[in-house]
């Protein structure tokens, strides 16, 4: 039997908003997320009308939405690049006249390196667009083709010679390691290569098998667990020399640089979520509420701003909460302040530190009288620490 | 019905020989069950024997049945258990009849259990008719078949019926020879009552439920009746027979088997092998009864959740009401905290038990490694017996050990007696005797027990293409240079490890033992050394490799409940392992020492 959550003061905790683009030019062998061949032209006024009426039914149910600043925006995908800059900068202009943006507000778009040309850049920056996520993945044209990207590295190249000049200052390049059969040699090249280009964040994160990809179905020979060890290792070395700082698993920025989006789902902050298959959480007077839309393009197409979009709604018990933000914030190098904790979840902290008084998370946690924050090997085993606080 | 009617018989038979399709026909021919209330294998009730295709207790059906001579025979089939394990239930299932079917598949020929009950039959003055069954088949050789009958038993059996309980071939004439051959009970039936209790078990409805057989006089419902060896009185409420359907009867008569229910609460008020009699007019003497069965092989068995003991003892209590050579006591390991030290009669009687125990009682729970039990004699003189290895006291502190010595019978076809020779001269085996009859030879070997209880059966199977059988029986306690082989997880022993084993195989058992145990448990946060020894003397290590991470590579705001499940997944993965100090363990890495795995040894 889990307890009823307490209620929690949504005023209080930061709002970011995130947007899904479900289309791509074509799907990866790697990806899970919620992405779709596209078949003829990205029907893109239909699924910006769409994107707003989807909007018009959260503020209907949430008055208290446009009080609340917006921190950041992410548009994600699928292949947001496929969208014209003109169509995204009537979105934005659109939002902005339903809540309240930030000042300083962080506005990032994934961009992929094989859908970018120089106005379209320039445009998006002209929309208001400040941040450019870049989905490289590698820079090893051999592995870009078995990873089903439809890029090369020279596209890369060009394409963050272009984002620049169209006034781009904050830039971070994804980049993955122990790709099938990579070895150390070759992913550290890799890295080089990626950070030659000099961006401001880089997401570098381990190639793993997802459930329901090409990859799951067929896998591929991935190095071992010992070298793919030894090439975060490398990378971790190799990325503070070049003067990045790893603040989360797989991310890693120059100072002040840090994905303000991302830090907000590892602070559990709240987060609208507009689109097919977008999640959104809300905190208010019953707890944490997550929702989820549905997830394929013509079923959200068709019922966005109705309640039929919604396909997953509930509330978090207060047994999953401490669990929840822990999965979140036990990411982060630096770990999470108590304050933080139970403005978030509404428990006390005592809570958490007596869901994490076992052996387990001895070597694994340094609890003080701030807060909590994960020890190098906790950061590593961060799912052995979970499973216990399941 | 008259005593001249009726037949008491049971059916020996390896396993998959055929023993319950030929039930199976007899209850189809004479009318217990509809067609399709047919369920194959009517008689093995229990899910686990279904499962397995063997038999575990015993069970009776009686069935009417009417004869080519135009009368009406009550045919009792007491079904007997196949498996060395249960070869005391086997006697008990004797002891109610007249006469046995011995029932041989001719194409495989006959098997070492089934020549044991023979014998066992045949010492209990049954009369046994060889049936030769599956002779559909295209490889069958009845003619060899009977012959080796001839020479194994040493019964006649050029005229054994040839059949098949699959096709139906000749079954009816099986009843029939039945009617002919076997002899009917001799009961006197206006003697004072004298009963034998054949089985009892514990029914959730019905309370304790008794299969007698009545030997003299009758017995009737509402009447009062006296357990002979305790001496206690209790009213019987019901009686009857199974057709296999319960059909409740007024009155069993002098050379019926049937069950009867008389509000006992307990198994032990209704003492297997006790005698029934009737308090007003007492029987002179009590029956023979049975001999006692001794657990010969003993584990530990603990909760992986120390909150679950008492939920534990309490499944444990229960199964014990249905199986009266379940042993156990409380033990406490420093590896593994509070759970019990169990004793069982063999292997399959242990894997049998576990599996009750976490299908039937839901209980998550690690089983050490089957010890027998060993003799020492202490520097005081006094023997104490060691069901724990444990608990056996450093070599300075005992005069002299002594392990458990068995006689095996073991029965193949000519051409693996090198490759079981090799086997057995392995397990410190002495060979004390082999014959050859036509296409079966049979070896005679002492072996310590300790080594059988290993991995001896799967071995034997394996050597031999699964064509040898064997079957065993306790002979003495003999001197052996036997020692205690710990094993050192992270620099601590952890006691449920521990083994006894001979000196000259201790090196190598340690160095398999170490390597096993590195594949078989899984790469942790840290480096985990596995270290075997003998006293203070390390004697072979291991290392398994820390696990580098265990972390999701991608976590952003959407979906946490799929990778919420992902760790459900990898929780559920640990249910089977114990924490010992910091090293998590999973359930093989403790019976590791059994060497090859052990599956579920389909072994009647």
């Amino acid at each position: 039997m889990n307890p009823a959550p307490p209620p929690l003061e949504a005023a209080c905790i930061p709002l970011s908003l995130y947007l899904h683009f479900p289309w791509c030019v074509r799907k990866c062998p790697y990806c899970d997320f919620n992405s779709h061949a596209l078949r003829g032209d990205v029907p893109e006024s239909a699924y910006i009308d769409a994107l707003l009426r989807d909007l018009a039914f959260d503020l209907d149910q949430h008055p208290d939405l446009p009080q609340r600043p917006i921190r950041s925006i992410f548009m994600g995908g699928g292949t947001p690049s496929l969208f014209s800059g003109r169509a995204l900068g009537g979105l934005l202009a659109a939002l902005s006249q339903r809540l309240s943006f930030a000042d300083d507000i962080e506005i990032t778009l994934e961009a992929n390196p094989g859908t970018i040309d120089e106005a379209h850049f320039a445009d998006y920056r002209m929309a208001g667009i400040n941040r450019l996520s870049i989905g490289v993945q590698s820079m090893d044209a051999a592995q870009l083709k078995r990873l089903g990207r439809i890029h090369d590295p020279d596209a890369v190249r060009s394409a963050v010679a272009v984002a620049r000049r169209a006034g781009f200052d904050n830039l971070n390049l994804d980049l993955m390691f122990a790709l099938p059969e990579q070895t150390p040699e070759q992913a550290d090249a890799d890295l080089a290569a990626a950070l030659a280009l000099e961006p401001e964040h880089l997401s570098y994160y381990q190639l793993t098998l997802e459930p329901n990809t090409e990859f799951a179905a067929r896998p591929p020979p991935l190095p071992a667990d010992d070298e793919a060890w030894t090439m975060q290792q490398q990378g971790l070395q190799r990325l503070a020399a070049a003067g990045f700082a790893r603040y989360e698993v797989s991310a890693y920025a120059r100072s002040g640089r840090q994905a303000r989006h991302n830090l907000n789902y590892w602070r559990f902050g709240d987060y609208l979520g507009l689109g097919a298959g977008a999640h959104a959480k809300l905190s208010g007077s019953a707890g944490v509420r997550r929702r989820a839309r549905h997830k394929h393009p013509k079923a959200y197409l068709d019922t966005a701003g109705s309640a039929e979009m919604i396909q997953e709604d509930r509330i978090v018990s207060a047994g999953e909460l401490v669990f929840e933000f822990c999965m979140n914030a036990l990411r982060l190098d630096a770990g999470f302040g108590w304050d933080e904790f139970e403005q978030r979840t509404g428990l006390p902290s005592s809570v958490l530190r007596a869901a994490l008084a076992g052996p387990a998370a001895q070597a694994m946690v340094v609890a003080d009288d701030t807060g909590l924050r994960p020890t190098p090997l906790g950061l590593q085993h961060l799912n052995t620490l979970l499973t216990t606080l399941l | 019905m008259k005593q001249s009617n009726i037949r008491n018989f049971c059916i020996i038979a390896h396993i998959d020989h055929g023993k319950s399709t030929l039930a199976d026909r007899f209850i189809q021919i004479c009318g217990g069950l509809e067609l399709r209330e047919m369920q194959a294998q009517v008689l093995d009730n229990n899910p686990i024997e279904r499962e397995r295709g063997i038999t575990i207790k015993a069970q009776a059906v009686s069935l009417e049945y009417k004869a080519r001579n135009g009368e009406v025979y009550q045919l009792n089939l007491i079904d007997t258990p196949g498996h060395v394990d249960f070869s005391y239930e086997v006697s008990r299932s004797l002891a109610s009849c007249e006469g046995a079917l011995l029932v041989v598949d001719a194409s495989q020929g006959v098997e070492a259990q089934s020549v044991a009950n023979c014998y066992t039959a045949l010492e209990l003055n049954l009369d046994v008719l060889p049936v030769l069954n599956k002779v559909d088949l295209h490889n069958a050789e009845p003619e060899r078949v009977a012959k080796e009958i001839e020479d194994v038993i040493g019964i006649p059996a050029q005229d054994a019926l040839r059949i098949s309980a699959k096709t139906g071939l000749n079954v009816p004439d099986v009843l029939e020879a039945v009617i002919a051959n076997l002899p009917p009970p001799k009961g006197i039936e206006d003697a004072p009552l004298q009963a034998l209790i054949v089985d009892s078990w514990f029914d959730n409805y019905l309370g304790v439920v008794s299969l007698v057989r009545v030997i003299n006089g009758r017995i009737r419902k509402g009447q009062k009746m006296r357990v002979m060896s305790t001496g206690k009185d209790y009213e019987i409420t019901s009686l009857g027979v199974h057709t296999p359907k319960r059909v409740f009867k007024d009155a069993l008569e002098t050379g019926e088997v049937g069950f009867l229910i008389a509000g006992i609460k307990d198994i032990f008020g209704a003492p297997v092998g006790d005698t029934l009699t009737d308090p007003s007019r007492p029987c002179a003497e009590q029956l023979p009864g049975f001999k006692k069965v001794q657990p010969r092989v003993f584990a530990g068995m603990f909760p992986i959740d120390a909150d679950d003991f008492e939920d534990f003892r309490e499944s444990l209590s229960k199964l014990r009401l249905n199986d009266s050579a379940l042993q156990y006591e409380p033990e406490n390991s420093t590896a593994l905290g509070f759970g019990f030290r169990v004793g069982f009669l063999g292997m399959l009687h242990m894997e049998i038990v576990q599996e009750r125990l976490e299908r039937e009682y839901d209980i998550n729970m690690i089983t050490t490694a089957p010890s027998v039990v060993y003799e020492i004699t202490g520097t005081d003189g006094e023997i104490r017996k060691i069901d724990n290895p444990a608990e056996l006291p450093e070599g300075s502190e005992f005069e002299d050990i002594r392990e458990p010595i068995i006689n095996c019978r073991v029965l193949m076809p000519p051409d693996y007696v090198g490759p079981v020779m090799q086997l057995c001269m392995e397990k410190r085996g002495t060979q004390r005797n082999l014959k050859y009859f036509g296409n079966q030879v049979q070896m005679e070997v002492e072996m310590p027990m300790g080594e059988v209880v290993l991995d001896f059966f799967d071995r034997l199977k394996s050597v031999s293409r699964g064509y040898a059988s064997f079957e065993y029986e306790f002979l003495r306690f003999q001197e052996a240079p036997l020692v205690k082989l710990d094993v050192l997880v992270n620099g601590d022993k952890v006691d449920a490890l521990a083994t006894i084993v001979h000196r000259d195989a201790a090196y190598a058992r340690g160095r398999d033992l170490c390597e096993r145990m590195q594949e078989l448990i899984p790469r942790q946060m840290f480096d985990v050394a596995i270290q075997a020894a003998i006293g203070s003397k390390i004697i072979a290590r291991s290392t398994v490799k820390a696990m580098r991470k265990n972390v999701l590579a991608k976590c952003y705001g959407g979906d946490i409940s799929r990778k919420k499940k992902l760790l459900e997944k990898q929780k559920e993965g640990k249910k089977r392992m114990k924490q010992v100090g910091a090293v998590e363990i999973p359930q093989e890495a403790f019976l590791a020492v059994l060497g090859v795995e052990r599956k579920s040894s389909k072994a009647d």
